[in-house]
């Protein structure tokens, strides 16, 4: 493992004596379990390490976070920003909030970051994190607009691995919409990011991550949240084009009424690699999930999902539901699926349903008898597919930027 | 619901047949083998065979992903052969059979005898490590199927033998199977001809008797060329504080347009109700669709045993081949189950339907894993898969493990899985026309079971259906 890294870890100037032993003894815990394998369960469909070691050598840790462009702004809804360059929190500017309501600033403290479901990557991710954001939003406070995170990364990041950890936390009766919106320029590079959300009572979170160009980064995104009484968590993954990416999400349901949703819309072409995992803990009873994951799979794709619905003995009255649907319109895509069920309490609904298969012919021989030429066809059925997705998006203009990126997306196939 | 206590019904076939025992040295060792492998007269590449997975087995580590654990076994510590004295020269006729266990088969529902015995259905029946007796030889004698114990197969039909084992477990395949190729004891051998329809049931009854002793059979089931046969298995085992070892290989290959149709209603001894004794059941399935257009279908009621760890699977090599698996798992009380099929699509326009329900009750856990792999050469393959689970009480648990892997595009795979308590209403609707708790819940139940009851041959559905109906007594509250 150690030929594989070239790590400098004397370069990270900004953390104390105690952080450095900490970073320390972290990445030589790293170097002894080294990176995931297909031994792992969680990692079953995806070996990380032979993924790795095949794409990369000599990988090092990045510490330029020079940028000199300029933002290019979303200009289909207004919104408050936040800008990370390369992972590091640069600048923000929450201009359509109230003052104080949203506090936001560089996380430096590791110490609030404390997602222990992956292991290896996680001791990875605290020898090396730098510079992500910690947000907080006071309690009684709905904000008036969505924040975006632009996500730019530098085209000379070849062989670097960025790590970085963010800190979300919606105190009492508050809201937020969370807009990831990763901007690339092109370089191979590996971004290991650990995220803990915390949603209190009766809060709401909606986050949604999108894909501006496609990447030849390769991602890993590791987020653990808990979800207090009556609160929300609406999760929409959108992010298509990436040549690897792995979101590992576990969401506990800690108090009663509280939802999770977890959306995906993902189509995949050539070269690319996408896995879902996800973990929702029904720790009490009247609590609802739903997870919908949709996969277009081209050329040599490969879609991975893996849910996994816990149901506590006393989580009662819970309503859980996990459907995952594969389009495979190519022999040498591939799509996993291991939709599990884990439930020791007996009055509950818990159902899943996993379907992967072929465009339908019948729908294609119906829109080719209406005039409609095959490819146009075909591309609108596959729009149809993904666009359910969306249904849950209750902002208008938000939504028609959505549907705008991943008609994009579709047309890019 | 209101919680009342029912006492559970006792086992009914707990009894302990007392009779002299040849065994083996205790404990795994070569010299083990090597008596195994000399009392039952083996010629010398059967040993060998055995000897090889022996050494492989050093190598290998006991499996600890599953759901179930339990307690480290000592391999050391167990019999690998126990034999009725009076069966160690083998019995030429039913006559000259030990009437002590004629008596315990009489006792347990499978007369020997064969005028007795329903017509069409002939028995196998393993006594710990031999088998006893084979039943309808000459009839079967006449249309050239070969239905005998595998011992006396290894002597007779080597060819056949040496063919077929291990073909489709192979001896390195995983610690249970490859412990049961190093020492295997008895089981049953089936050989259909090309184009025969075997005109009877073959059934095979499986009974543990001496205790500290592991039972490790080993089934082989041959249907050559167009030929069609229908196997049962059933299993019972004495009531002991102890927790046996059942390790069992079962192989079956179909070759082009041939059909086997696998039933097992297993009743091992579950333990008491406070989780104490009971059979580990950790049994290796496996059966491949080797030719053309050929069908293996497993249907399997468990409901005994304090573990079950098992998948029985397919293989499905030929073109337009078809696997099915039809499961009913229930556990009450402390079992526990881990159980489910692979179904493995290699050839083209290849089938497999999967219906598996799982019912807890008492403090059990009840796992579904399966996998469902089409490859990339599969096409126009189909899978359809539809796990339900029952629970009844938030003190046992009802878990759904699927693996689906679907490599080509113009291949189908669909998957089901529902977890659900009894309904209400239903309950209510039994109430009101008079049946009481109890019975409502087995009627339900059953009702919840039909589709996999219907696919076991008449004589087994109707032990089934009161075993499923037995097994949840006293799990109402």
């Amino acid at each position: 493992m150690e030929q594989l890294f070239n790590i400098d870890l004397d370069k990270i100037t900004s953390s104390s004596k105690k952080e450095n032993i900490e970073r320390k003894k972290n990445l030589e815990l790293f170097f002894e379990s080294g990176l995931p394998n297909k031994r792992d369960e969680s990692w079953k469909f995806t070996d990380l390490n032979l993924i790795i070691k095949k794409n990369f050598k000599n990988i090092s840790n990045n510490f330029d976070f020079n940028f000199d462009e300029k933002i290019n702004f979303i200009s289909d809804f207004e919104h408050n920003f936040i800008l990370l360059v390369n992972g590091y929190y640069k600048s923000s500017d929450i201009k359509f909030e109230e003052k104080g309501k949203v506090q936001l600033e560089r996380l430096n403290s590791q110490e609030k970051i404390n997602n222990c479901n992956e292991i290896n990557l996680y001791s990875l991710n605290k020898a090396l994190s730098l510079g992500g954001y910690n947000l907080e939003v006071q309690k009684n406070y709905k904000c008036k607009k969505p924040i975006v995170i632009y996500n730019y990364f530098n085209s000379n990041l070849d062989n670097k691995i960025i790590n970085n950890s963010n800190k979300i936390k919606l105190n009492q009766n508050s809201e937020l919409t969370l807009i990831e919106y990763n901007i690339d320029a092109k370089s191979k590079f590996i971004k290991n990011t650990f995220e803990t959300i915390e949603i209190e009572d009766g809060s709401v979170l909606k986050s949604i991550t999108i894909q501006k160009t496609k990447s030849n980064g390769y991602f890993y995104k590791n987020i653990f949240g808990t979800q207090g009484y009556n609160s929300g968590y609406h999760n929409f993954i959108l992010s298509s084009g990436l040549k690897f990416n792995k979101i590992d999400l576990e969401m506990n349901l800690k108090r009663e009424n509280s939802n999770c949703f977890v959306l995906s819309g993902l189509s995949l072409g050539k070269d690319e690699h996408q896995e879902l995992k996800t973990k929702v803990n029904h720790l009490a009873p009247n609590c609802k999930s739903y997870q919908k994951i949709k996969n277009v799979l081209e050329s040599d794709s490969k879609g991975v999902y893996q849910g996994k619905i816990f149901v506590k003995d006393i989580a009662q009255k819970t309503d859980a539901y996990q459907l995952s649907k594969a389009l495979i319109l190519d022999n040498r895509a591939e799509f996993n699926a291991k939709p599990e069920l884990e439930i020791y309490a007996d009055d509950v609904k818990c159902s899943h349903g996993s379907s992967s298969g072929s465009i339908d012919e019948d729908s294609i021989h119906y829109l080719m008898t209406r005039g409609i030429e095959f490819d146009v066809a075909k591309k609108l059925l596959i729009k149809g597919f993904l666009n359910e997705i969306f249904e849950n998006i209750v902002e208008k203009k938000i939504k028609l930027f959505l549907e705008k990126s991943i008609e994009e997306q579709i047309n890019g196939i | 619901m209101k919680s009342e206590e029912l006492k559970n019904q006792e086992y009914k076939y707990g009894f302990t047949t007392d009779i002299e025992n040849i065994k083996a040295p205790k404990g795994l060792s070569e010299e083990t083998i090597k008596f195994i492998s000399n009392i039952k007269k083996e010629p010398k590449w059967m040993l060998d065979w055995r000897l090889k997975a022996f050494k492989r087995l050093q190598v290998l580590k006991e499996p600890s992903w599953q759901k179930p654990k339990y307690p480290k076994i000592n391999y050391q510590d167990l019999y690998y052969y126990s034999a009725p004295k009076s069966m160690k020269e083998k019995p030429k006729s039913l006559n000259e059979v030990d009437p002590k266990l004629i008596d315990t088969y009489n006792k347990l529902g499978i007369p020997l005898n064969e005028q007795k015995r329903l017509s069409g259905v002939a028995v196998d029946a393993v006594f710990d490590s031999v088998s006893v007796a084979t039943t309808f030889k000459g009839e079967l004698d006449k249309k050239g199927i070969i239905f005998c114990p595998i011992s006396e197969a290894i002597q007779k039909h080597p060819d056949l033998v040496k063919k077929y084992l291990g073909s489709v477990i192979p001896i390195s395949d995983h610690y249970f199977a490859t412990l049961n190729s190093a020492v295997f004891t008895d089981g049953s051998f089936v050989y259909i001809p090309p184009n025969t329809r075997c005109p009877m049931e073959l059934s095979t009854y499986f009974r543990i008797n001496a205790s500290e002793t592991g039972q490790f059979e080993r089934t082989l089931i041959i249907a050559d060329k167009g030929s069609y046969v229908s196997y049962l298995e059933g299993c019972t085992a004495p009531m002991r504080d102890e927790n046996q070892l059942h390790a069992a290989n079962v192989e079956l290959v179909a070759l082009e347009d041939a059909e086997i149709k696998y039933s097992t209603v297993q009743n091992w001894y579950p333990g008491d109700k406070d989780g104490v004794g009971g059979i580990y059941n950790f049994v290796t399935k496996r059966g491949a669709c080797r030719g053309k257009n050929s069908k293996i279908s497993w249907t399997q009621v468990e409901t005994g045993s304090a573990i079950t760890w098992k998948y029985p699977s397919c293989i499905l090599q030929g073109d337009n081949s078809v696997g099915e698996f039809y499961s009913i798992a229930i556990t009450n009380n402390h079992q526990k189950a881990d159980t489910g099929t692979k179904m493995i699509h290699l050839g083209k326009n290849t089938k497999s339907k999967i219906i598996s329900k799982g019912i807890s009750a008492g403090k059990a856990d009840n796992t579904y894993r399966g996998l469902v792999d089409i490859a990339t050469k599969a096409l126009n393959s189909r899978n359809y898969t539809q796990c339900d689970s029952l629970l009844m009480g938030n003190k046992c648990g009802a878990h759904t493990i699927p693996y689906i892997k679907n490599k080509n595009s113009s291949s189908t795979v669909e998957h089901e899985a529902t977890t659900s308590k009894i309904n209400e209403d239903q309950l209510f609707y039994c109430n009101q026309r008079g049946l009481n708790q109890e019975e409502a819940v087995s009627l339900i139940v059953n009702g919840f079971c039909k589709e996999v009851l219907q696919q076991l041959p008449m004589e087994f559905a109707v032990e089934a259906q009161k075993l499923v109906s037995i097994s949840l007594e006293g799990s109402v509250g």
